[in-house]
């Protein structure tokens, strides 16, 4: 049955939020790159302890609002001052005061858009399996217990290593897990 | 960082120079008229400043807030010159009735006449002299309340020492004061910017224009926040409590707020523009006479465009080679912003900024700049006894546990 399976990487359980914070700070400092932290609710500071760098999403933000308010302003010329010039209300043909409000609405519906594809294009969403989820002791990760994963696939992971680090951070409990 | 001994004398000159040329503009006849708006113009500015203190200490206690602990007391002080701007509105009080309001000279010189222009009679009786007068009077004692319930209380907190039952008590007493005072505020902020800036067009009709004053107020208050936040933890009093976080949390307000009195001032715009009312458009068709066209682009890009993107990047709120400037940059686009109000009034071809303007901010920065330095020294820095000042100071809660 193993030899069929190839090794996901080492699963920690930890029993307190502190522990798994300092846990995380020790991992950070060893220069783990693939790795991950699993807490039944989220711990303030956790950011800094794993050496998270800021989120690129905004950028997504930035270029989805950006397009949003280019095509607006585009879509409102061409339908009112180009493909069926009208007038209305005495207002010129096109105006960058009144088509603002639909330029606007773009702008956020496409920085939503932007926002939200980003967020699951970096995260690597949608996925319908994780390794992970085989541990049964992993369940506890939405209850009272706090785990830590790192996969074998990081370059600094070695079997006995690694386990001596999880080992040294105060986990209770260490397991493979096998995908 | 030391202070120079000349910044510390700055606020006393400034005083001096502006009541010295405010007086020379009182004295002169011909100035008397120029003297008044921009009077008007200085005081608007500086109780943009009152009134934003004020809102940001009712709102850090509606809110529970933690991250604004450290800074509450500097809000708290600039909210407590709300009294000390009741004492200088005094020259607008003397003046209003021959020199700023056209309806309330109107009043004065011939009543019968005044009350055929209907857009004056059907709002009495709040649009004359009693209601004028009442509501200053009315407008000033709601602040001196508010500002020094919120103060005071505060202030107790500091000496409660290990006494909880008295610490809670006082916790309690400022979420009371809050609770109403943000009603009272909306309302009273929105009454007073109505009779003192708007009414200078009475037959002008705006019901954005509260709301207006009110996000410029806020605005221009986040970026003085941020500067004296920033000398006062580079200086020493607060060097312990301000981290990142004060200063990247008063960033994204001050961001926030950028765009929310942009929304603010362009739905005004865009209401008039697109409803077309004469009523309406001629306080914009005022507005883009002469070098009043280029104020209004100033206000477009430079009270909006250069903020927003200058503040977009999470880290920009951070860095404070951009943010000092840019907030000095703020403190111009309110004057501007404020001119844009009330000059066109006097200076119908295009905008121009006299000497008047400049002495008489003067006075009333130096003045309120003298009493806030001297409420501060005599106070403790900030809140030492509030209940969240640790988790402010970024104490985690799992360190709480242990």
């Amino acid at each position: 049955m193993s030899d069929s399976t190839v090794k996901y990487g080492l699963l920690a359980e930890f029993d307190t939020a502190a522990d798994i914070m300092h846990a995380a700070e020790k991992v950070r400092d060893a220069g783990y790159r693939r790795w991950d932290v699993y807490t039944p609710f989220p711990i303030h500071g956790m950011d800094d302890a794993m050496g998270l760098k800021k989120s690129k999403v905004g950028w997504f933000t930035f270029f989805g609002g950006a397009t949003g308010i280019s095509l607006g302003y585009l879509m409102i010329w061409w339908m009112n001052a180009y493909d069926y010039a009208i007038v209305v209300g005495g207002k010129p043909l096109f105006s960058a005061i009144y088509s603002f409000p639909v330029a606007y609405e773009c702008t956020i519906l496409l920085a939503a858009f932007g926002s939200l594809g980003g967020m699951l294009f970096l995260n690597r969403l949608p996925r319908w399996y994780n390794p992970i989820f085989s541990s049964e002791r992993f369940k506890k990760a939405t209850h009272d217990k706090f785990f830590l994963a790192i996969e074998a696939m990081d370059p600094k992971f070695s079997d006995t290593e690694t386990r001596k680090l999880l080992q040294d951070s105060g986990s209770k409990h260490i397991e493979e897990v096998r995908d | 960082m030391v202070i120079p001994p000349i910044w510390k004398k700055l606020p006393m000159i400034l005083a001096v120079i502006g009541a010295v040329g405010g007086a020379a503009g009182i004295l002169t006849p011909s100035l008397t008229k120029q003297f008044a708006h921009s009077y008007l113009l200085a005081f608007m500015f500086f109780l943009s400043i009152c009134l934003g203190g004020l809102f940001l200490t009712l709102i850090h206690h509606i809110f529970d807030a933690a991250w604004s602990v450290p800074v509450r007391r500097i809000n708290e002080h600039l909210a407590f010159l709300l009294p000390i701007m009741g004492i200088l509105f005094i020259p607008i009080a003397i003046l209003a009735p021959t020199e700023l309001y056209s309806w309330l000279i109107a009043l004065r010189t011939d009543p019968a006449a005044a009350h055929a222009d209907h857009a004056l009679h059907s709002k009495q009786p709040l649009f004359s002299f009693g209601g004028f007068y009442g509501t200053a009077i009315a407008l000033f004692a709601i602040w001196t309340w508010l500002s020094y319930s919120l103060r005071k209380w505060s202030l107790r907190q500091d000496d409660a020492g290990k006494d909880n039952a008295l610490r809670v008590l006082c916790t309690r007493k400022l979420r009371v004061h809050s609770a109403y005072g943000i009603y009272v505020f909306a309302f009273s902020l929105t009454l007073a910017v109505i009779m003192w800036m708007k009414s200078l067009e009475h037959q002008w009709f705006s019901t954005m224009y509260g709301v207006y004053y009110f996000a410029a107020s806020v605005w221009t208050t986040l970026a003085t926040l941020y500067v004296i936040t920033t000398v006062l933890q580079k200086t020493g009093p607060l060097a312990g409590v301000i981290t990142k976080r004060q200063r990247h949390d008063i960033g994204v307000l001050w961001f926030a707020f950028t765009v929310f009195y942009s929304y603010i001032h362009f739905s005004q715009y865009f209401l008039i523009y697109n409803a077309n009312i004469p009523e309406e458009t001629y306080y914009y068709v005022k507005r883009e006479v002469g070098t009043w066209w280029q104020v209004g682009m100033v206000i477009i890009f430079g009270h909006f465009l250069v903020p927003f993107v200058a503040m977009l990047n999470q880290d920009a709120k951070l860095k404070l080679p951009l943010m000092i400037p840019l907030a000095v940059w703020a403190w111009l686009m309110h004057f501007c912003d404020m001119s844009f109000n009330i000059m066109p009034l006097i200076h119908k071809s295009g905008f121009s900024v006299h000497w008047l303007d400049i002495t008489c901010m003067a006075f009333i920065g130096g003045v309120l700049s003298i009493v806030f330095i001297k409420y501060f020294n005599a106070h403790k820095p900030y809140p030492v006894n509030d209940h969240r000042l640790g988790e402010a100071l970024g104490v985690h809660q799992y360190e709480d546990h242990k």
